[in-house]
């Protein structure tokens, strides 16, 4: 980076930090510390909700995503309109109308105190797990693109926000939130311009998305029918029935009991803009993502123009190396690099159909017949190993070739112990590449700022929690105002570190933090859902039911989870949600018939 | 049912919202639909 990029990086960061602290003043009380003394107006709570669903890693991965899967990743998100919508007629209402802190209390009210702990336990456990790896997860990313210590992007990544949530609470977050998606849109929105703005003469949005829909990267509606045999594939993540059921699922479950949701729209003034800030959001967020993930459509047509590296993630080729394989790592990325240099020039000089397919182009092939440990490869012919060059070849043959080499590269990765999944490093990589000073800065602090905004709301609501459906809750002596609002500075100040420390022992997972993200979220999140729903439809189930129901429908998930990972059961994390939530609902069901009739109790 | 402070803006009732929502979310599927169908 640049000295003016680490000037940008640093104001927009330290600012974000005095803005905080400065916004931050509310009454020294539980309802000012939690809730902003409930008068946040409707636009920043769903500026609120949006930056606190959208981690640093939404950012990073969606447009790699886009660039290595394609777009039908935008489906993930059809299920979010139905679930906000669901939310407002039953969700909010009771929770407004009841003026919890935490959408856990409400169980105690309408079940009993055991129901709302395990909930609440529930949360904090995975809530207080997935933060640190969220922390964790673009720190990675950013210390092996660029060099810096992951230690200390750990700590800054996940530190610098605690000092503005611990002393300001949820105001504090709400004023920062607003500011970072300014800063965010802003970033992103210069990103995809500049893109742009660097395809070459008579290349515009119109030819970049049909090179983009020649490479099949335009797939936005897929059935999940795709397959060979012609059945639903249900170990397929994005398609157009599980991103509407399943989705709607984990959308309503995480904003309608997720804590760190639930949380952000009871600081709204009135019902009624809570109710408006969550409708916006289900307006925004499909179209938001869209744009998003073409950023990454945009990046694939500009690498037909450009060389495009062999592997986005510099560190593990640098590894690579140093390992057994370093003499025919030069040799491959020798040859790609001349496929490369070939496309790069026959695009330039016009050739018709170079960038995306269609003509005949010049290419070099090396071909890498065993896998060429040090010492057994030679150029030419013998030993095992056999490299031509100069074959001509078609478009289609010649991105054969390349993705031959690409995935001779990332077997090599898997075999050396090294990170084979470069999808992450794409958008940063071409960041850093080819954004002018002063905008790398600003793009790297807009991945500092998407990650605090989401982990600042999580650490008020983790603290919330502790404070409200714990400390308080099982306090044998009533505690004084102050000493609430003190305990609750605390509290947010020890889930800061706890997250922190799991940032750092996370460490060595690599990439596949992210994807532990959303499998530990869809773990616990349906079962949640489950209590929630029986709680608002199923007046006649009783506490110790669903109690019992949950923590075995808990455990069948986790075990449905281990049989997925082994293969034994092909089902895809999404359907965790839906397994969870009509188990605990069936099971309750069957379980209250058992125990007979229940008296009725609660509020609806 | 709505709550006494429970103002519907913009439009009469929730109802309309509702039928908002999901009616963009259903026009967002159809121009993807047709963006995949031209683009493909």
């Amino acid at each position: 980076m640049s000295q003016l990029d680490w000037i940008v990086l640093a104001v927009t960061l330290l600012g974000m930090v005095a803005y905080g602290l400065y916004k931050g003043r509310a009454s020294r009380d539980l309802d000012g510390y939690f809730l902003s003394n409930r008068m946040v107006p409707w636009y920043m709570v769903l500026l609120g909700i949006m930056g606190t669903q959208a981690s640093a890693v939404t950012f990073l991965s969606a447009p790699g995503q886009a660039y290595t899967d394609g777009m039908r990743f935008v489906q993930y998100y059809f299920g979010l309109p139905l679930a906000m919508v669901v939310l407002c007629i039953t969700f909010v209402p009771v929770f407004h109308r009841l003026k919890v802190y935490t959408a856990y209390e409400y169980l105690e009210t309408r079940f009993d105190l055991k129901t709302r702990t395990l909930t609440s336990f529930l949360f904090l456990l995975q809530r207080g797990l997935s933060t640190g790896i969220s922390i964790s997860a673009p720190s990675i990313i950013l210390s092996s693109l660029l060099g810096w210590n992951l230690f200390w992007t750990n700590v800054f990544m996940g530190g610098l926000l605690i000092i503005y949530t611990v002393t300001g609470g949820a105001k504090a977050v709400a004023y920062t939130q607003q500011l970072q998606m300014i800063i965010i849109f802003t970033g992103m929105f210069l990103a995809g311009y500049i893109v742009v703005h660097r395809l070459p003469g008579g290349v515009g949005l119109s030819e970049a998305l049909h090179i983009g829909g020649r490479a099949g990267k335009l797939n936005i509606i897929t059935t999940g029918f795709e397959g060979k045999g012609g059945g639903f594939d249900w170990n397929d993540k994005y398609n157009l029935i599980s991103g509407v059921i399943g989705g709607f699922f984990l959308a309503l479950s995480y904003f309608g009991t997720d804590q760190s949701q639930v949380g952000r729209y009871l600081t709204a003034r009135s019902l009624s803009e809570s109710r408006v800030g969550l409708l916006l959001n289900g307006l925004v967020k499909v179209p938001m993502q869209f744009l998003i993930l073409l950023v990454g459509i945009l990046v694939l047509s500009f690498y037909q123009f450009n060389k495009e590296p062999i592997f986005f993630n510099q560190s593990q080729l640098e590894k690579l190396a140093h390992s057994k394989y370093k003499d025919s790592l030069v040799i491959v990325t020798r040859a790609y690099d001349a496929l490369e240099a070939t496309k790069v020039r026959d695009a330039a000089a016009g050739v018709p159909g170079a960038a995306g397919g269609g003509a005949v182009v010049g290419g070099s092939k090396a071909e890498v017949t065993q896998d060429g440990t040090a010492g057994s490869v030679v150029v030419g012919s013998g030993a095992g190993t056999q490299v031509q060059v100069g074959a001509t070849q078609g478009v289609a043959a010649v991105e054969a070739e390349k993705a031959g080499y690409k995935a001779t590269i990332k077997r090599w990765l898997k075999d050396t112990g090294g990170d084979n999944n470069d999808t992450n490093y794409i958008f940063l990589r071409f960041v850093t590449d080819y954004l002018p000073k002063g905008l790398v800065g600003l793009l790297i602090a807009v991945i500092f700022l998407a990650a605090w905004g989401s982990i600042a709301a999580t650490l008020n609501s983790l603290s919330s929690c502790t404070i409200i459906d714990f400390h308080k809750r099982f306090a044998r002596k009533p505690l004084t105002v102050e000493k609430e609002y003190q305990l609750s500075r605390l509290y947010t100040l020890f889930w800061g570190v706890f997250s922190v420390a799991v940032a750092q022992l996370a460490n060595n997972l690599g990439n596949s933090l992210i994807e532990a993200v959303n499998v530990l979220g869809s773990l616990f999140y349906g079962v949640i859902l489950g209590i929630f729903l029986v709680a608002f439809y199923r007046r006649r189930i009783g506490g110790t039911a669903v109690f019992i129901s949950a923590v075995i429908v808990e455990i069948g998930v986790i075990v449905l989870n281990i049989l997925s990972q082994k293969g034994i059961v092909p089902l895809s994390f999404l359907w965790f949600n839906v397994v969870g939530a009509v188990g605990v609902v069936m099971l309750s069901e069957v379980l209250q018939r058992l125990f007979g009739p229940q008296r009725l109790r609660g509020v609806r | 049912m709505d709550q006494p402070e429970d103002k519907v803006p913009v439009f009469k009732k929730w109802g309309h919202w509702y039928v908002l929502v999901i009616g963009f979310l259903l026009l967002c599927i159809v121009f993807f639909y047709f963006l995949t169908k031209h683009f493909s």
